[in-house]
């Protein structure tokens, strides 16, 4: 089946491979509540749009299902509830103030996190097929970077979006490495990943509510009464 | 191709007195951009041309405290940028002059002008002519190891420094283009916006001096100096923007040389160059000023971004 790609569909992956990259930089870079969920939004469509292609290049059809639930559930669902979130959250600032570590050494980071998963993979060896040499670094690079994002940010809205970046580089690993699972286990995940995002919006609400912030580090301080 | 004909000197030259001649048409263009996407009527396109007509015109004032850097400086500032003009190619694919220097004498060349025009702004003992060297200096220093690294992801891909080498494998490759130039693409433009003084970083058309950079440098100039200096500012945008477009959308050269096809080839430069000059002004009127010290967080996503082309060229 790898045999089958032609050189032109490398290019257009080696390119949508990048535009995915530069769009997860879109997330480390941002300081505003709704500019990190926009980005994620943009992620997504890229990353719906990549897994189109290859099931374009590779000709599966369910993984055109598995693209069009990824489109339906994570770029618009998950950014609806979200949005809704953010705008009753009585938290009187909107921004990262001070993250622990500095917005441009953070770019500066992700760009090493990215170098190292391509180093990373060049080590592995299973880069016989065409598709899973390309996307295996991405999707490496997306969890290291949705990690960085989680330790080293306060607010705990953006750990939710961290997260969310390495659900969507587990996701692009499963696709490529095994070329799609069944549709159920697909449509399971989804599942769990909507009642995940439910879930941690219901605790930055009681967050929200006890400590009138969403700083992860009023978690710290632990009082027995 | 060490030997040209005169002709050919001829037509590099004609390509550097192009790009000296109409870049202040470009200045035009895109203040008639941005003023008409803030619901303003704007002067016309040629506002520039009749701005240094009258400039030239007019007397000079020069302080008597200023010493011979102050008055030599516009005109080094002119020399440097309009000979770094004759290293770029416009219509044709190479440019004669180009067995001479390559991207770096470019960079270098741009580096003497700001570094004289850093000079006179601390020469005449203004407050605000200090204040905007040093800012001058801080932008220089980061925004150099970024354009460096972009340089070298160029010449990576496209192998070799000489901007002519770079323009010709450049219009070798497909319409798709090769994935580590897009990481270049990225960190070139966010450097083209910081060396032309563009609104992320400075905001020129302010009459507030504190938030201004590469204007509160030239603040003391009057008369002939100061139209020899915002020419030279436009020579130099004119240089960047024909640079961005020769590398990243080639596919414009003549190949045969012949009166229509150098008159179709300029018209396409001169199209592309201003849907450029129309995408940064549009760019502009999205954005505000940003703070001082958070503009090094744009230099460093210029950075970051070179960082990963070069490691896309060792995969």
């Amino acid at each position: 089946m790898s045999d089958l790609i032609l050189p032109t569909q490398i290019d257009l992956l080696h390119v949508s491979a990048v535009i995915l990259l530069i769009a997860t930089f879109g997330i480390v870079v941002r300081r505003g509540f709704s500019d990190w969920l926009h980005a994620y939004r943009y992620q997504t469509i890229i990353l719906a749009g990549v897994v189109t292609l290859i099931a374009f290049v590779t000709s599966i059809w369910e993984l055109y299902i598995v693209s069009a639930l990824t489109l339906g559930i994570k770029a618009i669902i998950i950014p609806k509830v979200l949005f809704y979130v953010t705008k009753k959250l009585d938290s009187p600032i909107k921004l990262e103030m001070n993250p622990y570590v500095s917005l441009r050494i953070s770019v500066i980071a992700s760009a090493l996190l990215v170098a190292m998963s391509y180093f990373m993979a060049l080590q592995l060896p299973i880069s016989s097929d065409k598709t899973i040499s390309v996307f295996l670094p991405v999707s490496f690079s997306l969890f290291f970077i949705g990690l960085f994002i989680i330790i080293s940010r306060r607010k705990a809205l953006n750990q939710i979006v961290g997260l969310l970046t390495i659900e969507n580089g587990l996701f692009l690993f499963a696709v490529v490495v095994t070329h799609g699972f069944s549709l159920i286990i697909e449509i399971g995940l989804m599942a769990d990943i909507l009642v995940g995002v439910i879930i941690s919006s219901i605790l930055l609400f009681r967050m929200s509510h006890t400590f009138d912030s969403v700083d992860i580090k009023n978690l710290e301080s632990l009082r027995d009464d | 191709m060490s030997d040209f004909s005169i002709f050919e000197y001829g037509l590099g030259i004609l390509q550097a007195l192009l790009i000296i001649v109409l870049s202040p048409l470009i200045v035009g263009i895109m203040r008639k951009i941005k003023a008409k996407s803030q619901k303003r009527i704007g002067a016309g396109i040629c506002q520039p041309y009749y701005d240094i007509i009258k400039l030239l015109r007019k007397d000079e004032i020069v302080s008597d405290q200023s010493s011979w850097i102050f008055r030599v400086t516009p005109w080094i500032n002119f020399v440097t940028t309009a000979s770094a003009a004759f290293f770029i190619p416009v219509f044709l694919i190479y440019s004669p002059f180009g067995v001479v220097g390559d991207v770096l004498l470019v960079v270098g060349l741009f580096a003497l002008g700001k570094f004289f025009m850093m000079l006179a702004g601390l020469d005449v003992a203004s407050s605000f002519g200090g204040l905007g060297s040093i800012r001058e200096m801080m932008m220089s220093v980061l925004v150099e190891p970024a354009l460096f690294m972009t340089i070298f992801v160029i010449a990576l891909f496209y192998d070799g420094t000489n901007i002519s080498t770079i323009v010709s494998s450049a219009n070798d490759t497909s319409i798709l283009i090769v994935p580590g130039i897009l990481f270049a693409l990225i960190a070139f433009f966010i450097i083209m916006m910081a060396e032309t003084g563009k609104l992320p970083f400075d905001n020129p058309s302010t009459h507030l001096e504190l938030t201004m950079i590469h204007e509160s440098v030239v603040l003391e100039y009057s008369g002939k100096n100061l139209a020899l200096m915002e020419w030279s500012h436009a020579i130099k945008q004119m240089i960047l923007f024909a640079l961005f477009v020769d590398i990243f959308f080639p596919w414009n050269f003549v190949e045969q040389i012949s009166l229509v096809g150098i008159s179709i080839g300029i018209l396409v430069f001169i199209t592309k160059v201003s849907v450029l000059a129309s995408f940064t002004a549009f760019i502009e009127t999205l954005v505000a000023k940003w703070r001082l010290f958070r503009v090094s967080d744009l230099i460093a996503m210029a950075i970051s971004s070179s960082m990963i082309g070069v490691i896309f060229f060792f995969l």
